[in-house]
């Protein structure tokens, strides 16, 4: 809170904008009454944050003409990849790396995992190499260097091993296994294979003809012998007086409870003394942390845990999560607006429309008026950029816009009196309509004859009172309608401020977070004239034939966090 | 509500295009329907690889996400106030920087940043929680399920008491943000059972808000009962455990409804510490004589000053006994929505038919974040059974009974054998199908018409036939000679709502409410019929293949199922 304030500013994407909520007439009766068009945009309300996106997250379809954030894109995977084919501690999501038990005097070991496997034998273990938690402190050690998903997958913590689904599976067909019935130990049925064994029966009481209605079990021998079709086709012929279930399974009528552990059926123990007096025992250090447990993936190998997963000791090894990249297509004309290199290496793009080079950036600074010492446009006046604004004083904001496009855009501009919010703030933007010049190359400028350079000049200055980009002479004062300073494809006008005093009310509730800020809502409406054909990517001289050209204009709320407002 | 608007129901919630053929099927033999399936339910051979079904599970506090035949969610995502910040605000990550919980917690919103929604809609924003759930779910998708935005069917597993405003904001949300083509509902209550591998079952699920009593019988929620003892009351009470044992701060007074520690810690550490007493009779206490003096050194950091507590470890178990039991008062000092959880449970099986409660005390399933608490489910078991001891199923209580039964000159069987008679755990309880409201007045069991129906022959069962058919022409193994247990206090496990939900669309079962996309964003929630106007319809409709047509080109009813209508 004590550092410095950077001004910042958030722009709204037009999306957000046809909220679905809004339809809704007798759904809710909380929504608020009909909000007319002029409603100003609030930043302080929690659903903005939902919409609000730096430039930099913001992208733009070229064929309509229109803001894409990561919300309205439709995005498709270009490819997958592994960040790390390790696993992540559990403790502190540092890497691990595969070590063995046996602990040589060997430096390489930390470095070169599977490499230095080779040498050594024995049983190997994950190691933090930040926090120094291994494996072994939950009792997992590996017999490979290699492979190590699928060994943890049959280890559970402590060491025992358990069946995999699989070999569950190949195990029940086995016939040596089936003629001596093990009765399974209950607490041996783990969450993936009591899903396993409930999956096993109910696929098999419900393809078991048997258990249909005898009268329609010979529709089986016609092809309905899937289940939902069955109950479908039964529902339609017997009314539905039979079958009064709203479960299609339950339709067939006979299906019964799973009865044992084979199928599923795992009966609870209740008893936890053991777990309460080994955290009694171990106290807080013996427990994980809720950010540990929430990084823990679901715990697949291990009877239901109810409780005991907030031991240490069940913490598994967590696999890294693979990643994807992935290209953006927008979701109504169905361009590509974003596409990576497929290849996991390269951090390229092969097509990236950014919303940065479509429409005008802003920049704010503070502007120091008051002291008069001429020592330039910057903010490095008095009053020292990201310092706390004094409430209810005046302070003059320079808005900078940037136009990163190849024609003159007109820009217009509305905000609000004042701020929404508990503390509001007066805002005056004084020059709130504007053009700026074209993003035409540097050099063109530099080559351009002298004749249309004067001209272009003399335009310039007709509109700044002092063209003279250096300095701020005395005439510099706030002009209503007059720009402050423009540049080559730039544009600066000065935003008057009068901060609220943020005193409160006795037994008002106290500052939210960043309620001290000083947010403006803008509203920013930019006009340009394009070629028709909408590649507007070539340097088209600002010289219009407008036969060919079309208008086009784009136009959204942006939020401008401007300063903090000095709290008393 | 959920009882009524389910247990009358026959057939169809779902839409009438799931079932919908070409006409003319119905009379031209049995062969036609399976070439002109329409549905995508229908049949096996319309398994396509790539139509991957998400199955998304909704709490209070956290969401799963995850694909159907899948045992496990893929992710979890945990609501908080991270969530809550604009794009590209990394405040979090920088140096020094704390979260300032005391403002955020302004206004009585301790823990809301940390919930979804709160079920009382008074004061929730719908539109945010449209938003949370659609950021929520864009993140796990990205995140964890690494799926493009194709549209992909899913299906909701959701709290069966979830009030249909947040539905459906959540609804509109997420069908106008990922345009899935349909959306079905699955109570979780439901999954559960299905997860566990019964038909009937009495769920606990010790939520976040409140705990929930649902009994399910063969597939449908009979009815369910609800207590605001919950998660949220336990962090308060740990909480103000914690605020107890601080030093006298500045502020002083302890009773104020300030909180002085932030919920992230006071949950943490409720999520690590607190546990819960085994029930008196037990008798541990003993045994731990030696241990008893252990203490808990528990680090704060989020008080005024950064300090570390001792506390006796047994003290630990206060937030546990305050939230979820309150010993020290009566039974009857409590309202219906904060009885304590035994006495919540004992009440939801007292409601149930006889023959109901029996088959559901022998499947009792504790789910929820407060299953976690060490020794609470035991506690509830042996409080309940406790309960069962002292007063049988017997709902009637007071002096007047008391005196009834005491009455010498009334002759009646000894108390205590009339209790045990009545007690299903002795007794098989299809013999009692007695009707305690047969005529809505209430009789006693051993009163004189009790006898006599008692002789009566037992209501046939069907599906108990069925299944007996079944095995006796040699079906399966010899395992469907086994009965299932009734009538005696048992816990089963489940694998949890995700999975059974999972469970359940894996083996292509119908969903009770499915919502298409474009009928939703024609009509919304308002859209939905009551389920008992669909069925009236769904069933003349299903007589005739003509009145199928005229359904389906009416764009089809369709309902909400258990979560109403509006």
């Amino acid at each position: 809170m004590a550092t410095a304030f950077t001004p910042y500013s958030y722009i709204q994407c037009p999306c957000s904008d046809i909220t679905p909520t809004d339809r809704r007439s007798g759904g809710s009766p909380t929504t608020p009454e009909p909000d007319d068009d002029d409603r100003a945009f609030d930043p302080r309300a929690p659903r903005s944050s939902f919409s609000l996106y730096p430039l930099e997250y913001l992208m733009y379809c070229e064929d309509c003409h229109q803001i894409r954030c990561p919300r309205c894109v439709a995005e498709e995977i270009v490819t997958y990849y592994c960040p790390n084919c390790l696993f992540e501690c559990p403790v502190c999501v540092g890497p691990l790396a595969v070590t063995s038990v046996e602990t040589k005097p060997d430096p390489n070991l930390l470095a070169a995992p599977d490499n230095s496997a080779a040498p050594l034998a024995g049983p190997y273990a994950l190691t933090c190499s930040y926090c120094l938690w291994t494996s072994t402190e939950v009792g997992i050690q590996f017999d490979k260097p290699n492979g190590i998903h699928a060994q943890l997958a049959k280890l559970r913590n402590g060491g025992t091993t358990r069946l995999t689904a699989k070999e569950r599976k190949e195990r029940r067909k086995d016939p040596s296994y089936k003629a001596q019935p093990p009765p399974p130990d209950s607490q041996d049925l783990d969450h993936e294979a009591q899903f396993a064994n409930l999956k096993a029966f109910y696929q098999g009481q419900l393809a078991d003809p048997n258990t249909a209605d005898a009268g329609l079990a010979l529709l089986g021998d016609l092809g309905f012998s899937s289940p939902t079709s069955l109950s479908r086709i039964m529902s339609i012929y017997t009314g539905g007086s039979l079958l009064h279930d709203k479960k299609a399974k339950t339709r067939l009528g006979a299906m019964r409870e799973a009865l044992d552990p084979d199928e599923g059926l795992l009966v609870a123990s209740l008893d936890e003394s053991a777990a309460i007096s080994k955290l009694r025992s171990e106290g807080l250090d013996g427990t994980a942390s809720t950010a540990q447990l929430v990084g823990q993936p679901p715990n697949m190998v291990e009877p239901p845990l109810h409780g005991n997963e907030r031991f240490l000791d069940t913490l598994r090894p967590v696999p890294h999560l693979l990643r994807t990249k992935r290209s953006k297509r927008c979701p109504v004309c169905r361009h590509i607006i974003s596409k990576p290199e497929s290849k996991v290496q390269t951090t390229r793009f092969r097509i990236r429309l950014v919303a940065g080079s479509y429409i005008p950036s802003i920049s704010i600074r503070q502007l120091a008026l008051s002291s008069g010492t001429g020592s330039g446009t910057s903010a490095s006046g008095p009053a020292v950029p990201g310092a706390p604004l004094e409430p209810l004083k005046p302070a003059h904001f320079l808005l900078t816009f940037k136009n990163p496009i190849f024609e003159t855009i007109k820009v217009t501009l509305g905000a609000p009196a004042t701020t929404p919010g508990r503390f509001a703030s007066r805002v005056t933007v004084l020059c709130p309509e504007f053009e700026v010049d074209a993003n035409t190359d540097v050099w063109d400028e530099a080559l351009k004859n002298n004749a249309e350079r004067d001209r272009e000049l003399r335009r310039r200055r007709g509109e700044s009172v002092s063209a003279n980009s250096g300095g701020i002479s005395s005439a510099n004062q706030l002009e209503v309608g007059k720009i402050w300073e423009r540049g080559r494809n730039w544009v600066s006008i000065v935003v008057e401020v009068v901060p609220a005093s943020l005193a409160l009310a006795p037994g008002n509730p106290p500052l939210r977070e960043d309620e001290d800020v000083l947010e403006i809502p803008m509203f920013v409406r930019v006009e340009w004239e394009a070629e028709m054909a909408g590649d507007e990517v070539g340097a088209a001289p600002s010289r219009s034939n407008s036969e060919a050209r079309e208008k086009r204009e784009l136009a959204y709320w942006c939020v401008l966090g401007v300063g903090r407002i000095r709290q008393r | 509500m959920s009882t009524s608007s389910t247990s009358s129901a026959p057939l169809p919630h779902r839409s009438v295009a799931n079932i919908r053929t070409p006409s003319g099927a119905g009379q031209s033999g049995p062969s036609t329907p399976l070439r002109n399936i329409s549905s995508s339910f229908s049949s096996p051979s319309s398994l396509r690889a790539d139509d991957e079904i998400i199955i998304i599970e909704f709490g209070t506090r956290k969401l799963q996400v995850g694909f159907s035949g899948d045992a496990a969610p893929r992710g979890t995502i945990w609501f908080g106030p991270d969530q809550l910040r604009r794009a590209g605000d990394f405040r979090d990550w920088q140096l020094g920087y704390r979260y300032d919980w005391r403002s955020a917690a302004a206004g009585g919103s301790w823990a809301r940043d940390y919930e979804l929604w709160r079920y009382d809609v008074r004061s929730v924003d719908l539109g945010l929680v449209g938003d949370k759930v659609e950021r929520a779910l864009r993140d796990a998708f990205t995140k964890y399920m690494l799926i493009d935005s194709r549209p992909r069917r899913m299906v909701w597993v959701l709290p069966s008491s979830l009030p249909i405003p947040l539905l459906s904001a959540a609804l509109d949300s997420v069908f106008t943000r990922f345009q899935p083509p349909t959306v079905s509902l699955l109570s979780s209550p439901l999954a559960l059972a299905v997860g566990a591998g019964v038909r009937s079952a009495l769920v606990v699920d010790l939520g976040w808000s409140e705990t929930v009593v649902t009994s399910i019988y063969e597939y449908r929620e009979v009815a369910a009962k609800r207590s605001i003892r919950g998660g949220r009351m336990l962090v308060e009470q740990t909480h103000n455990l914690l605020a107890k044992h601080l030093p006298q701060s500045a502020e002083g007074d302890a009773d104020s409804q300030e909180h002085v520690l932030s919920f992230e810690e006071c949950s943490d550490i409720t999520s690590r510490l607190v546990w819960c007493k085994p029930h008196p009779t037990t008798g541990q206490e003993e045994e731990d004589a030696a241990t008893r003096s252990a203490t808990v050194r528990i680090p704060l950091t989020s008080w005024l000053s950064p300090t570390t507590l001792e506390l006796p470890f047994d003290d630990l178990s206060e937030p546990c006994e305050t939230a979820f039991f309150d010993t020290q008062y009566t039974l009857t000092s409590f309202d219906d929505d904060e009885l304590p959880l035994h006495l919540l449970v004992y009440r939801s099986l007292l409601q149930l038919p006889l023959d109901v409660r029996a088959t559901c005390m022998s499947r009792i399933i504790f789910t929820g974040g407060c299953s976690a608490v060490l020794g609470l489910r035991k506690r509830i078991l042996d409080e309940l059974s406790h309960l069962i001891q002292q007063r049988g199923w017997d709902p009637v209580r007071g002096k007047a009974v008391e005196k009834l039964l005491t009455n010498p000159k009334l002759q009646r069987p000894p108390a205590a054998a009339r209790r045990s008679h009545n007690n299903p755990e002795t007794a098989p309880p299809a013999q009692e199908n007695v009707g305690e409201e047969r005529d809505g007045v209430w009789h006693d069991h051993d009163h004189s018409a009790a006898p006599a129906a008692s002789y009566m022959e037992p209501e046939p069962d069907p599906i108990e036939e069925q299944l007996k058919r079944g095995s006796g022409s040699g079906s399966g193994s010899g395992s469907d000679q086994r009965t299932s247990v009734r009538g005696e206090l048992r816990v089963i496990e489940s694998v949890g709502a995700w999975s059974g939900a999972s469970l359940a669309t894996h083996l292509k079962t119908m969903a009770v409410a499915t919502i298409d996309r474009e009928v939703w964003l024609q009509h919304g929630a308002t859209g939905a019929s009551k389920p008992s106007e669909v069925d009236h319809k769904v069933q003349r409709q299903s007589l005739g293949p003509g009145g199928l047509m005229r359904g389906s080109a009416a764009g089809g009813a369709w309902t909400l199922g258990v979560w109403g209508s509006v």
